[in-house]
């Protein structure tokens, strides 16, 4: 019998999806913008939602991470749950800006409401907040309309430096920020509430330059320095964005150096690493992986350029984390089985489920050490979406740059990676990708319970400094203690890519 | 794969396609010692342990670290090699002048290019990263170089090839040279309409590419 599509209805943002029973409850709030910290394991409590009506069963998982209290308030965790009737849910992560329940960011009450703005290459999150008591009102996600242009970084600049390019990308990012803005204002239900009082936009160097209609062309070639990588203000009226007071200030935040931009210094901040005194590690892991490490006294970055493997791209069967994506490859007693999203057919695999398919396989014997697969050049993980050689290729030389850019860094800082303490992995990736994979293929050289998935710092970041007197005094001020560095300089970077490209022995993991 | 190769030093051969630099110099000595010839060296065993490394690597069977270390065997055994051929008086296959195109900095794959020539047979000209035009063409000049090789890895410095090759004719010395590119974003259909004369996918490709392009 084909059952009913339940309604789950979701609070503040007064918004209902629908959705087949049985569907895991975290493949109907992912889309919606809702993060999984821990790669929706039972691990974290990061994910947890409140039922306000309707019912959900307690299970192990919400009696070892939550208080007798919480569960009988109604709080569960999302990724442990699946539809099965209609319910209506309060959201943990919209209500409140600190993600890490342990954070010791205390923001200050503002009078008025805020925007924050995350512009990502791929995708624009935005969310309205209610600064008076830090929650959420309003969520937009959205693929990056300026992808027209291209789908990467370097495109997207090289086709800002053809005649006109440049204005249309700049133009077609703004005319995709108001709008969004327009539907956050229109979605709120509440009356009576105060005006914005600010907008906070935060992206890489590339971003900040392509929104801020900034010659972009020094990124395109060596040195690769940026035109400027200061704030950019104007008020709503400047750029004629409508629906909010003209005089509203409007601010891009200052970029780092070099490729890594206001997106990595607001997460950053949201992770509380200008108040770290001991050694600490920073992950945000794209196509342009971003790697920070401080010791506890001097704080370095570095871009990557890890490709766009870890997104599915140029994987022969890859795609994005959508329906049908393979997401995880899990051992089974010497067998495997695959997770695939929305529960359907597979119809390709996303950067998670490769690089669980790796793990497996490098667990299974399928994938040797060297990267060879042991039997052929294909592995068909499930009827008909295979994992080809050239596939494993890709993804080791996106996770060589990766763990060689951090050893490099932390050889600079003089500290061995065993004094990390934490190591903070922000991003997309780091809500979906299973962390014991990412340790089991050498991602990174930390110890697995060092390793701390802490969502969307970026936008997590945007919003603290909605709350600051002065937002962009506080990333000025934190920006001239992080220095970057260009990993191309270094003489070393080909060694440890080339040895980092291997996977490590099994014995070796995470240790 | 090279099915005959003679048994006599077949433990360089062997050395070079596993990487073992140092089981490789030992075989190196141990031949020179016994009166062989350096040429047969090279071209009986080191060229074809090589051109199989290559081939294991366009089959995917190597990756760059295997490809890597191979060459390294091959590099140390040369090392030993290379004054006795000079000294014999034996040419190199050709001259390759190989650069990173100005405004790019990726080197590693022009490294690997760099290395399968010289195992190859070829004398290579390694004039780094950032390459202006001008470098280019004062090499071209100064020395008698063959084939130009360019790599490049952004979208955004492939324009620095057509550049090269423009400058390489307004200087004049483009007539006597053979220009080869290659690199992740390049495809054929770029070198034809740059007006290249040749494009190579893998570091491998660019050996027998190479010496297509001195023999024709
Ligand atoms: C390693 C790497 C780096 C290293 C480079 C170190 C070095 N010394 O070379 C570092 C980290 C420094 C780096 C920097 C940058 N990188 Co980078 N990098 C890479 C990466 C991960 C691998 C490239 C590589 O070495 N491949 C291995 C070699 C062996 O392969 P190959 O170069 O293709 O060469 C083979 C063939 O192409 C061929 N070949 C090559 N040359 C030639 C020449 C001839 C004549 C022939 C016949 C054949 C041939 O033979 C080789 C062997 O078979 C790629 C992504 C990827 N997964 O591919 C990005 C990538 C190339 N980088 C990219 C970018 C954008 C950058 C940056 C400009 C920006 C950034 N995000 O940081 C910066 C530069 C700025 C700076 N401040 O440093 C982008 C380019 C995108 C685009 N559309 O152009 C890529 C694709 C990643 C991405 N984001 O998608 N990068
Ligand atoms: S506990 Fe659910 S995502 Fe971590």
């Amino acid at each position: 019998m084909p059952s009913k599509p339940a309604q789950i209805h979701l609070h503040p943002v007064a918004k209902t999806v629908a959705a087949a029973p049985g569907t895991p409850l975290a493949d109907v709030l992912f889309p919606e913008g809702v993060e999984f910290p821990c790669g929706g394991r039972g691990r974290c409590r990061g994910c947890r939602v409140r039922v306000l009506a309707g019912t959900m069963e307690p299970g192990e998982a919400e009696q070892r991470l939550l208080s007798e209290k919480e569960i009988a308030d109604g709080w569960r965790l999302a990724c442990r749950h699946q539809v099965e009737g209609n319910v209506s849910l309060a959201i943990a992560q919209w209500e409140s800006p600190i993600l890490a329940d342990n954070s010791t960011y205390a923001f200050e009450r503002v009078e008025g409401l805020g925007v924050a703005v995350d512009i990502g290459t791929t995708t624009v999150v935005a969310q309205l907040v209610d600064l008076r008591n830090g929650s959420v009102l309003a969520v937009r996600a959205e693929l990056n309309r300026q992808a027209r242009h291209g789908s990467d970084l370097m495109s997207r600049i090289g086709a800002s430096v053809t005649d006109a390019g440049g204005s249309a990308l700049t133009g077609a990012i703004r005319r995709q920020v108001a709008r969004m803005i327009g539907e956050l204002m229109r979605a709120v239900v509440e009356r009576d509430l105060p005006p914005v009082r600010g907008v906070v936009l935060v992206g890489n160097t590339a971003m900040h330059h392509l929104f801020g209609g900034l010659d972009a062309e020094p990124l395109s070639r060596y040195p690769f320095e940026p035109e400027r990588s200061d704030a950019l203000r104007w008020t709503a009226s400047e750029l004629r964005w409508t629906g909010l007071p003209e005089a509203c200030p409007v601010t891009f935040l200052p970029c780092i150096g070099g490729f890594v931009g206001s997106d990595v210094l607001a997460g950053l901040l949201a992770v509380g690493f200008d108040h770290r005194t001991s050694p600490a590690a920073f992950l945000d892991l794209g196509t342009n992986g971003e790697i920070v490490a401080g010791n506890g006294d001097r704080i370095l970055c570095a871009s990557t350029a890890a490709g766009p493997a870890f997104e599915g791209a140029r994987i022969s069967m890859g795609m994005r984390a959508a329906t049908g994506a393979i997401t995880a490859v899990h051992q089974l007693n010497g067998k495997w089985e695959c997770r695939v999203l929305g529960g359907g057919e597979a119809r390709g695999i996303c950067g998670s489920g490769l690089v669980s398919a790796v793990a497996t396989g490098l667990d299974l014997g399928t994938i040797l050490a060297s990267g060879r697969l042991a039997r052929g050049d294909t592995w068909m993980i499930q009827e008909p979406v295979s994992l080809h050689q050239c596939d494993v290729r890709e993804l080791q030389l996106a996770k060589g740059a990766v763990a060689a850019g951090i050893e490099l860094l932390l050889s600079a800082l003089e500290i061995p990676c065993s004094e990390i303490e934490t190591a903070f992995l922000a991003g997309a990736f780091g809500n979906y990708v299973s962390l014991e994979s990412a340790l089991r293929i050498g991602l990174f050289p930390f110890a697995g319970e060092r390793v701390t998935p802490a969502g969307n710092t970026a936008l997590l970041g945007a919003k603290i400094a909605l709350h600051a007197p002065d937002p962009v005094a506080l990333c000025n001020a934190f920006r001239k203690r992080i220095t970057h560095v260009s990993l191309h300089a270094d003489p070393d970077f080909q060694e440890a890519y080339v040895s980092a490209m291997r996977f490590p022995d099994p014995a070796r993991v995470g240790a | 794969m090279n099915q005959n190769i003679p048994e006599k030093w077949k433990s360089l051969y062997d050395a070079v396609l596993e990487g073992n630099a140092a089981a490789a110099t030992a075989a190196v000595d141990a031949a020179i010692e016994a009166n062989e010839s350096p040429q047969t060296l090279v071209d009986e065993y080191m060229i074809p342990a090589m051109d199989d490394v290559g081939e294991k690597f366009e089959q995917n069977e190597y990756f760059v670290p295997e490809l890597l270390i191979s060459a390294r065997a091959m590099k140390a055994a040369l090392t030993k090699i290379q004054p006795l051929l000079t000294a014999s008086g034996s040419q190199p296959k050709g001259r390759v002048a190989l650069g990173t195109v100005k405004g790019d900095l990726h080197d590693i794959g022009k490294n690997l290019v760099a290395a399968m020539l010289e195992g190859g047979g070829f004398e290579v000209i390694d004039l780094g990263v950032d390459v202006d035009p001008d470098k280019f063409i004062d090499t071209a000049r100064a020395s008698k170089v063959d084939i130009i090789a360019m790599s490049a890895l952004l979208t955004t410095t492939m324009p620095s090839m057509k550049t090269t090759i423009e400058a390489l004719k307004a200087a004049g010395v483009r007539d006597g040279l053979k220009i080869m590119i290659g690199g992740a974003p390049i495809t054929q259909e770029f070198a034809d309409e740059i007006g290249a004369d040749a494009y190579g996918d893998n570091a491998s490709t660019a050996v027998s590419i190479a010496r297509s392009l001195v023999a024709s």
